[in-house]
């Protein structure tokens, strides 16, 4: 009877309106929020280096080749570079500065040698566990991790000797030994390959076996630094890439389609979620005034229901349940478009060749409860105030 | 419970000269259980005092106290128990529910703090006169017919007091007669009083003492 009394004296096209637009809304909210993170994490675990992050070296021009200019990095160029707002960091890649030759140490395998070159990075920069990424003297092995095109070539080298080739797993089981020299040194160090990389055409090891061989087998001063690695922010590499125009320098074209293509999605997505919570936010204040409106049309029913014994705490109740299930009925209508929407995204996104986790992300989910938690808050609230006002 | 005013002085009545008997500005007290009518010409401020009394209106100077507590100083669950179980009140603009029948406009005082049953409410709106008008609207029923079913609303709680604030004023002295008859009923049932407010008309009824304004 209540519920005849408030709210049959209502207009329900402007309810409906606020409805649509809060729907809309709520289902571009969850969209945009799944697909940004999707996007972002695009890319994540396929390479032993983190997320966002490419080497670089400077560009070698003619008058570099006549050495008229410098294609190291020096100190405060690197701190230049750690101090832009777009950067999450920017560490030097050291090289090795004495003789090295890797060959393969495994009775299972033929053997194969050759010298390399040999690289470190922060540890920070390496999609590794920290305790696998060390090595000190007198350990057993040294960990690595190996260009994947290396990994090719001992596969054809091995294809050509009419042995089975390796895969990723079992290549990491393969003994391997590294021999440090110098004109009166020698020494051999086992290795192992923990993971793979695309990105780095050299093979990387733990900064401390650098530091020990460097120590031990160098023949010159210090080595120059002419590689760095730089973490870029998320969906900011449109800076990172002007920086790298500006100030002369490149990087591997792949890193940089995937992280431009990544940076132009996630800013796509980015400006869809704008869109969304302006969209939410209009809706959630239409409805809001709406409830006013609807107070105010009953402001008579409401004031005598008071005078005749009728609990304040009972009518506010009975608004904020009628909206709370209206923001409900929306928040579900939303979620289920969203999964609509979200099965044909991801057939559109894996025929593209864009193979994003399909899982459900609980960031969208949250971002549905707390606009949920918002509205009730906010209802609950006006609710209030408009029932009080008649007492 | 009794009620208390002290010093009471409406502000929109403060211009108006009031005498030694008059509520305004004087110590009037009612006592639990008494049949009072309140007598005054128009203009003196009957609603006012039944609004008063019932907490809705706020703009007067003096106190008004329910046994030693002061309303000003209630909260509103307290008004909140007031209303449904100590004091019922019949408006003079009656306050129903254009919209709903009659049948829903008792429902729904009835409900709050259930006294009757549909068939016993039934039964009141017979005594009326009215039980035809059942499941009419309220809106579409005349001013008499609208002051019967505010006044079977009114009796369908518990309560210590009523106020009836010029409940008759459109009946006919034979209906009037009826409802003051189901009205004592109801009071001495419980043991409550009234407060009925007439511009000099006493409708010939049995009453304790009267009040003038």
């Amino acid at each position: 009877m209540l519920k005849k009394l408030l709210f049959k004296n209502q207009d329900k096209k402007q309810l409906i309106i606020a409805m649509i637009g809060a729907f809309m809304g709520i289902t571009f909210l969850i969209t945009s929020i799944h697909y940004l993170i999707k996007v972002n994490e695009f890319g994540e675990g396929a390479d032993i280096l983190g997320p966002n992050t490419i080497i670089v070296q400077k560009k070698v021009s003619n008058s570099s080749s006549l050495n008229l200019t410098k294609t190291d990095f020096s100190e405060s160029e690197i701190q230049k570079m750690k101090n832009e707002p777009f950067i999450e960091d920017v560490q030097p890649v050291i090289s090795n500065n004495f003789d090295v030759s890797f060959e393969t140490a495994d009775p299972m395998v033929p053997r194969f040698r050759t010298d390399v070159f040999i690289q470190t990075i922060d540890p920070e920069f390496l999609d590794v566990k920290s305790d696998k990424w060390h090595w000190k003297e007198g350990d057993e092995f040294v960990p690595i991790v190996l260009p994947r095109d290396f990994l090719v070539m001992l596969n054809t080298f091995m294809s050509a000797q009419g042995i089975p080739q390796v895969s990723d797993d079992l290549a990491k089981d393969v003994k391997f030994k590294f021999t440090l020299k110098n004109d009166t040194d020698k020494e051999w160090v086992d290795a192992r390959i923990i993971g793979f990389t695309n990105e780095v055409a050299s093979i990387l090891v733990p900064e401390s076996f650098m530091k020990y061989g460097n120590d031990k087998y160098s023949t010159e001063k210090e080595k120059k630094i002419t590689q760095i690695m730089i973490a870029g922010k998320e969906s900011e590499f449109g800076r990172v890439e002007e920086m790298l125009n500006e100030r002369g320098l490149e990087s591997k074209n792949s890193q940089m389609v995937v992280g431009r293509l990544k940076s132009m999605v996630g800013t796509l997505f980015l400006v869809v979620l704008g869109i969304s919570v302006i969209a939410v936010f209009v809706s959630g204040l239409v409805l809001i005034q709406y409830m006013q409106l609807l107070m105010s049309r009953n402001a008579y029913e409401v004031r005598t229901l008071l005078r005749i014994g009728y609990p304040p705490k009972m009518l506010i109740n009975h608004f904020f349940i009628y909206f709370v299930k209206v923001f409900g009925i929306i928040s579900a209508s939303g979620l289920a478009v969203f999964f609509i929407f979200k099965f044909f995204l991801d057939e559109m996104f894996e025929s593209g060749g864009l193979y994003i986790d399909t899982t459900l992300s609980y960031q969208s989910v949250l971002s549905l409860l707390f606009a949920y938690l918002i509205f009730s808050v906010a209802s609950y609230r006006n609710a209030q105030k408009g029932i009080f006002k008649d007492y | 419970m009794n009620i208390r005013f002290e010093q009471v002085m409406p502000f929109p009545l403060s211009s108006i000269k009031h005498g030694e008997e008059s509520i305004w500005g004087n110590k009037v007290r009612f006592d639990s259980g008494e049949k009072v009518i309140l007598n005054a010409s128009s203009g003196k401020g009957k609603s006012t005092f039944t609004m008063t009394t019932l907490g809705l209106r706020h703009d007067y100077s003096g106190n008004v106290f329910y046994n030693d507590n002061d309303i000003r100083s209630m909260s509103y669950e307290d008004w909140t128990n007031i209303r449904q179980t100590k004091i019922s009140v019949v408006f003079q603009d009656l306050q129903l529910f254009p919209k709903l029948t009659v049948r829903e406009n008792l429902k729904l005082k009835n409900d709050l703090s259930p006294v009757y049953t549909e068939e016993e409410l039934r039964s009141l709106l017979n005594q009326l006169g009215i039980a035809n008008k059942w499941n009419q609207e309220c809106g579409i029923l005349s001013m008499g017919q609208q002051q019967r079913v505010a006044i079977i609303r009114a009796l369908a709680q518990p309560f210590e007091w009523i106020l009836l604030d010029e409940p008759f004023s459109h009946l006919d002295e034979e209906n009037t007669q009826k409802c003051l008859t189901l009205i004592h009923q109801r009071c001495d049932e419980q043991r409550a009083g009234f407060i009925l407010t007439t511009l000099g008309d006493d409708h010939g009824t049995k009453y304790d003492r009267e009040q003038k304004l």
